[in-house]
């Protein structure tokens, strides 16, 4: 027992020693899981003889709930570009000092077009994500790429769409030739109709299980973000990947320096490096989501440009947009919505 | 007359519910799909990736010395507001015993968000201390509950006794009193080790950067990550270091027997 005890406190106190050990300069980092190559965090750290510390949150929201609770101490964050607006809007970020960026002019100018941020105020923009859908190719044939493609007879039962109304709605209005920003009740009326005609044929609404049912065979035709299906994708030949040609939604994460950073200097260091072309492109190589930077492209592998899951094709990503606050609109978009899930 | 079957249909319910899904995790753990809803071969590629996955050992590390921490701290302090509470009769002491129940039945959500706010209120920068803080805070109350209990059928004739054969102090507690206490003592130190471990609601709220846990880790990883059978290598990893620490405690206890 008293040993037993003895060893305990032994174990606390080397674990406790070692952690205060050596006294690097520290980067404290905010970000998803697994979002950065682990290879180039080590690549940074030697070069800055610095340490970073990888701390993960799985909601944007959470990562604000944190953050306004008191926790300070994250030197960089990762958040959705609509939560970077509101954190703007709340004064929880730094302006950005494109002087002490030496690689920014790498960020590619045709997404910085459709940006929320798009003079680089107070975000820098890491990695793009988009929607899409993807379906069973043995099973499924002469598939147009269009939204309206959740149209057809012979998929009845067997496809999903998201349950996010910004999303669905955002696709029908897509399909119809409008905004997926839009906030005219005109418009908005007719997406909804599109959508409760498409439901007729959906299995469900459904945001996390849809790429295990692909992957088994249970759903033929899904609507999804293209990280969840390049990973069905993986496990599973027989899956493809489109990006419908009216466009669709993309998303960005963008770095955030908040006020409370303690390492500044780290925080663009470390925002540089990862613009830096050839370490922009590895990264996507690795995590297989695209950084928008103009010098990677062309350092990226054919099987990466050639993967519509990963790379979007400037001319369809020039009729996407990303998804804003609609502001009072929002009411709107709940209506219709409750309208979709309502109807038979 | 045959014998009813039930308690065996139960039993082996039980079992069946116990260990089919932790054996389901082994499997996966060796398997090549992600998904991991079918086999698709035999693979060591996600032990391999573990070892690379310097954040999941951080974590890990943090766990590990919060929740040992934690259990030795709620170890003393827990057994002496047992004893308080046992030997002492007074209004003070029914307060005293509210105050320590309280935690038990008090909502993770709450102790969280009021911890959260108490430590920003008085200045206290968030990490592993405020972690190692309000684990403490609750485990505490078990181990209290647990050792209050052993002490409700303890045999004070015993201590009598040895203050009549000329013990001091010392001696009865060491040798009479800590032996006769240590099983109610130890299990309250193992149930706190086992809510620390696991314990994601508290920690999430009061943990700052550089302090994430293993729990916490793991959640953010199945919204966002590729490589999720990583956790499924961990876990095993985990079970065998269990298994060969109950193993190896059992054998110690024969061996003293």
């Amino acid at each position: 027992m008293k040993s037993l005890i003895r060893w305990t406190l032994i174990v606390v106190a080397a674990g406790l020693l070692t952690g205060c050990g050596e006294r690097k300069p520290r980067l404290h980092l905010y970000t998803w899981a697994d979002y950065f190559k682990p290879e180039l965090i080590k690549e940074f750290e030697k070069k800055y003889k610095c340490r970073v510390v990888i701390d993960t949150f799985d909601s944007n929201e959470v990562m604000l709930a944190r953050i306004q609770a008191g926790a300070t101490g994250f030197d960089l964050i990762t958040p959705s570009s609509y939560m970077v607006r509101t954190m703007h809007q709340l004064g929880m970020l730094q302006q950005i000092d494109p002087t002490r960026l030496a690689n920014i002019y790498y960020v590619d100018p045709e997404y910085l077009a459709i940006a929320l941020d798009p003079e680089m105020d107070h975000s820098v923009p890491y990695m793009l994500t988009n929607t899409g859908f993807a379906y069973r190719k043995s099973r499924l044939e002469d598939v147009e790429p269009s939204w309206g493609v959740f149209g057809r007879e012979d998929i009845r039962g067997r496809a999903t769409m998201l349950n996010d109304m910004r999303e669905t709605l955002g696709a029908a209005l897509k399909y119809l030739g409008y905004s997926l920003n839009s906030v005219d009740e005109g418009e908005l009326a007719e997406a909804r109709d599109v959508v409760i005609g498409w439901k007729r044929n959906l299995a469900k609404f459904e945001n996390e299980q849809y790429k295990y049912g692909l992957d088994s065979g249970e759903f033929i035709l899904v609507h999804g973000y293209n990280g969840d299906i390049l990973q069905a994708m993986e496990e599973n030949d027989d899956i493809a990947f489109v990006i419908p040609q009216e466009g669709t939604s993309i998303s960005c994460d963008d770095f955030v320096i908040p006020v409370t950073a303690r390492s500044t200097d780290l925080a663009y260091a470390f925002i540089d490096f990862f613009l830096e072309p050839a370490n922009a492109a590895r990264n996507t190589e690795y995590i297989l989501f695209l950084a928008p930077n103009e010098g990677a492209y062309r350092l990226l592998s054919e099987d990466i440009l050639n993967n519509p899951s990963i790379f979007m094709k400037p001319e369809i990503r020039k009729k996407s947009e990303v998804i804003d606050d609609v502001g009072e609109a929002l009411a709107l978009y709940t209506r219709m919505w409750d309208q979709v899930r309502a109807a038979d | 007359m045959s014998r009813s079957r039930a308690p065996w249909v139960v039993m082996i319910a039980v079992l069946v519910f116990f260990y089919l899904p932790i054996l389901i995790l082994v499997i996966n753990s060796f398997n090549a799909s992600r998904f991991g809803g079918s086999w698709d071969g035999f693979t060591l590629r996600w032990y391999i990736l573990l070892f690379d996955q310097r954040e999941i050992w951080m974590a890990f590390r943090n766990t590990l010395i919060i929740a040992s921490g934690a259990t030795v701290v709620s170890m003393v302090l827990g057994t002496t507001a047992a004893f308080a509470l046992h030997r002492f009769n007074t209004r003070l002491q029914r307060v005293h015993y509210t105050l320590v129940y309280t935690p038990l039945v008090v909502p993770d959500i709450l102790m969280g968000m009021s911890l959260l706010l108490f430590f920003v209120s008085i200045g206290l920068s968030l990490g592993l201390f405020t972690i190692f803080l309000a684990h403490v805070t609750f485990c505490i109350s078990y181990v209290a509950m647990v050792v209050l209990a052993r002490l409700q059928d303890f045999d004070f004739s015993m201590i009598e006794a040895s203050q009549d054969l000329g013990a001091g102090w010392w001696d009865t507690t060491w040798r009479i009193m800590a032996p006769m206490l240590a099983p109610g003592i130890i299990s309250g130190g193992l149930l706190a080790f086992t809510l620390s471990i696991d314990d994601f609601v508290i920690t999430f709220f009061v943990s700052g950067p550089g302090s994430t846990t293993l729990p916490i880790r793991i959640y953010s990883m199945i919204k966002h990550s590729r490589n999720m059978p990583v956790i499924n290598a961990l876990s095993t990893l985990l079970l065998i270091i269990t298994f060969l620490a109950v193993w190896g405690s059992q054998r110690i206890a024969k061996e003293k027997a």
